[in-house]
């Protein structure tokens, strides 16, 4: 962790990607320390999955580079863990929760090496730390919204990755499930993890995360919050005054008058 | 007495050296395609799968034409044709709008035209029926070291890369950027998909090779929720309806093909209606307990309004009652 102070953990320079030569994300710039619960902001089409997914590796960028601890992206997979959003899983797939985990070992067991007693501490303990061991035999669809998300985590947590990218993880999680994942990002932010969450709901910025990122076709602002998303960030990105958390303190009080 | 002369008549068979080379063949061809089912029924290819086995046909008609009717000949033009169309196929999806069930359906039509078209010209008479519908009995040695080519490459590759496949299988996008080469395993899948086809001819034939490669797996993931149960589970099933199909066909006198997929049938029908956890019957039955237990809950909580409020409680103390 010492190393970070010279590097952050995650470096984006000049980063562009575009779909079929359309920039969906212009010139991006930013510096992400380990042990943060960073926030991303924007509306529809600000490019919020696009930046989770080019981090992930998954596309690739037209200009830039991305940095994981002063080294290049490339031959860190394991260090980055993306969870993609729910409706791309087919829930039916033949996996219990435990076998969602050991998936996590997999790039450090290799093709046919066994799962050492090292490898299998890790599944142990990822499932111990998200509450998950009464139920590491059930099947992933037999499992509540956030159960599933904590499995998922679970996973990148074996797999040992220092960077968690989520994309949209509270959509279509009941209040229950809502608090046990913000509780989980808040263990994986103290143990030194750097999470990149993906969230629609502005008001609700302050409870989850510490700082946050607005994005709109490029960067608005970032840094610690409230700052980061302070109402003329706010106009900026989505073009007029929306709905904030201090909008709808204001609308609460008028409604008790 | 009588119980011996019916193990005599059961075992029977098993005199014929072509009883004995037919049993071996089914046996593998049954198990290795059952194991490599399970990768074709999670990536939801069937469809795709049963285009491939049409394509064998065009490719073993201009065998014929080329070569004769010699077994290996008209199986390697099948191999050449379905390969051409599954490859050209992954081809067309990468490069183009086009996806690949779209791709590999256009070209497997226009291969199947072809193929009419040749046989048109051809001054030799084709008569492909035995491939249409399979001929195991005629299995020769030839074709046994087939079966035991793709059983071994098939099987061999499969269980080295099980892993990577696993994580392909279950997201490829995610799978891809934790360093896993997707594209080639998909291509390495649709080969062994081919192999799998060709393999399976001489015993239940172009129209049911499907047969093989579909129904175990099928039936193995309505009976379990682990990934390596399924893989076996599905071999497992494939050998057996194969072999006992074999043995039906013997003694009611009915081409093996259908018979085997009859008897891999019956399999399927039990497991969608008697799976312990995801067949029909088990579904009512579940049904009218979650009905009573929701009564129970109801009755139980009523003047506790409270309780009701926290669904976090009552969510956590059903959790421990279904994980118990």
């Amino acid at each position: 962790m010492s190393l970070h102070h010279e590097h952050p953990l995650l470096r984006i320079e000049d980063l562009t990607i575009s779909y079929h030569r359309i920039p969906a994300i212009h010139h991006l710039d930013l510096a992400l320390e380990a042990g943060h619960c960073v926030g991303l902001f924007g509306p529809n089409g600000a490019g919020k999955s696009t930046l989770l997914k080019t981090i992930a590796g998954l596309l690739t960028p037209e200009t830039g580079q991305i940095f994981i601890g002063g080294g290049k992206v490339s031959g860190t997979a394991s260090r980055i863990a993306y969870l993609p959003q729910r409706e791309t899983i087919d829930w039916d797939f033949p996996v219990t929760v435990e076998g969602l985990v050991e998936m996590g070992r997999y790039q450090h067991v290799g093709l046919l090496g066994k799962f050492s007693p090292t490898d299998c501490t890790a599944v142990g303990d990822a499932l111990e730390l998200f509450r998950l061991t009464p139920l590491a035999d059930r099947q992933i669809k037999a499992l509540s919204g956030g159960q599933q998300q904590r499995a998922f985590l679970a996973r990148a947590w074996a797999q040992e990755a220092d960077i968690y990218l989520l994309d949209e993880p509270f959509a279509g999680l009941d209040r229950t499930s809502s608090n046990a994942l913000a509780e989980a990002l808040q263990t994986l932010k103290q143990r030194g993890k750097l999470l990149l969450v993906s969230h629609h709901a502005i008001d609700e910025a302050e409870a989850l995360f510490d700082s946050a990122i607005l994005l709109n076709g490029e960067l608005v602002s970032s840094g610690p919050l409230p700052e980061a998303l302070a109402p003329r960030h706010l106009e900026c990105a989505y073009g007029t005054a929306i709905y904030s958390g201090e909008h709808h303190r204001m609308k609460e009080r008028a409604h008790q008058i | 007495m009588i119980h011996s002369s019916f193990i005599n008549s059961f075992l029977e068979p098993f005199g014929y050296a072509f009883m004995q080379r037919a049993l071996l063949s089914c046996a593998m061809i049954g198990f290795t395609n059952g194991f490599l089912g399970t990768f074709i029924v999670l990536r939801r290819q069937a469809l795709l799968a049963d285009a491939l086995s049409h394509s064998l046909l065009p490719g073993m008609a201009v065998a014929a034409m080329l070569v004769g009717l010699s077994p290996g000949g008209l199986l390697l033009g099948g191999l050449i044709a379905a390969l051409l169309v599954a490859l050209g196929g992954a081809l067309i999806a990468r490069n183009s709008r086009l996806k690949d069930e779209t791709a590999v359906a256009s070209l497997y039509i226009i291969a199947f035209a072809l193929g009419i078209v040749l046989i048109r010209f051809s001054r030799v008479k084709v008569d492909l029926t035995h491939f249409l519908f399979g001929n195991i009995l005629g299995v020769s040695n030839g074709d046994l070291w087939i079966a035991y080519a793709a059983a071994f490459l098939t099987l061999t590759t499969l269980v080295i890369f099980q892993r990577p496949l696993l994580l392909t299988l279950f997201d490829a996008a995610v799978a891809r950027a934790s360093g896993v080469r997707v594209s080639w395993l998909e291509t390495g899948l649709l080969v062994l998909t081919v192999l799998g086809l060709v393999a399976s001819l001489q015993a239940v034939g172009v129209l049911l090779s499907l047969g093989l490669l579909i129904l175990p797996a099928a039936t193995a993931y309505l009976l379990t929720d682990s990934f390596s149960r399924m893989l076996w589970g599905g071999a497992v099933l494939g050998l057996l309806g194969s072999v006992s199909g074999l043995f039906l066909s013997f003694f009611a006198n009915i081409p093996s093909g259908p018979c085997i997929i009859m008897i891999l049938a019956i399999f399927l029908g039990a497991a969608y209606l008697f799976s312990p956890r995801y067949g029909i019957v088990a579904r009512l039955l579940h049904l009218r307990h979650f009905h009573e237990e929701s009564l129970e809950r109801w009755e139980g909580h009523q003047g506790h309004d409270h309780e009701m409020l926290h669904p976090d409680k009552s969510f956590q103390s059903g959790d421990h009652q279904e994980g118990s």
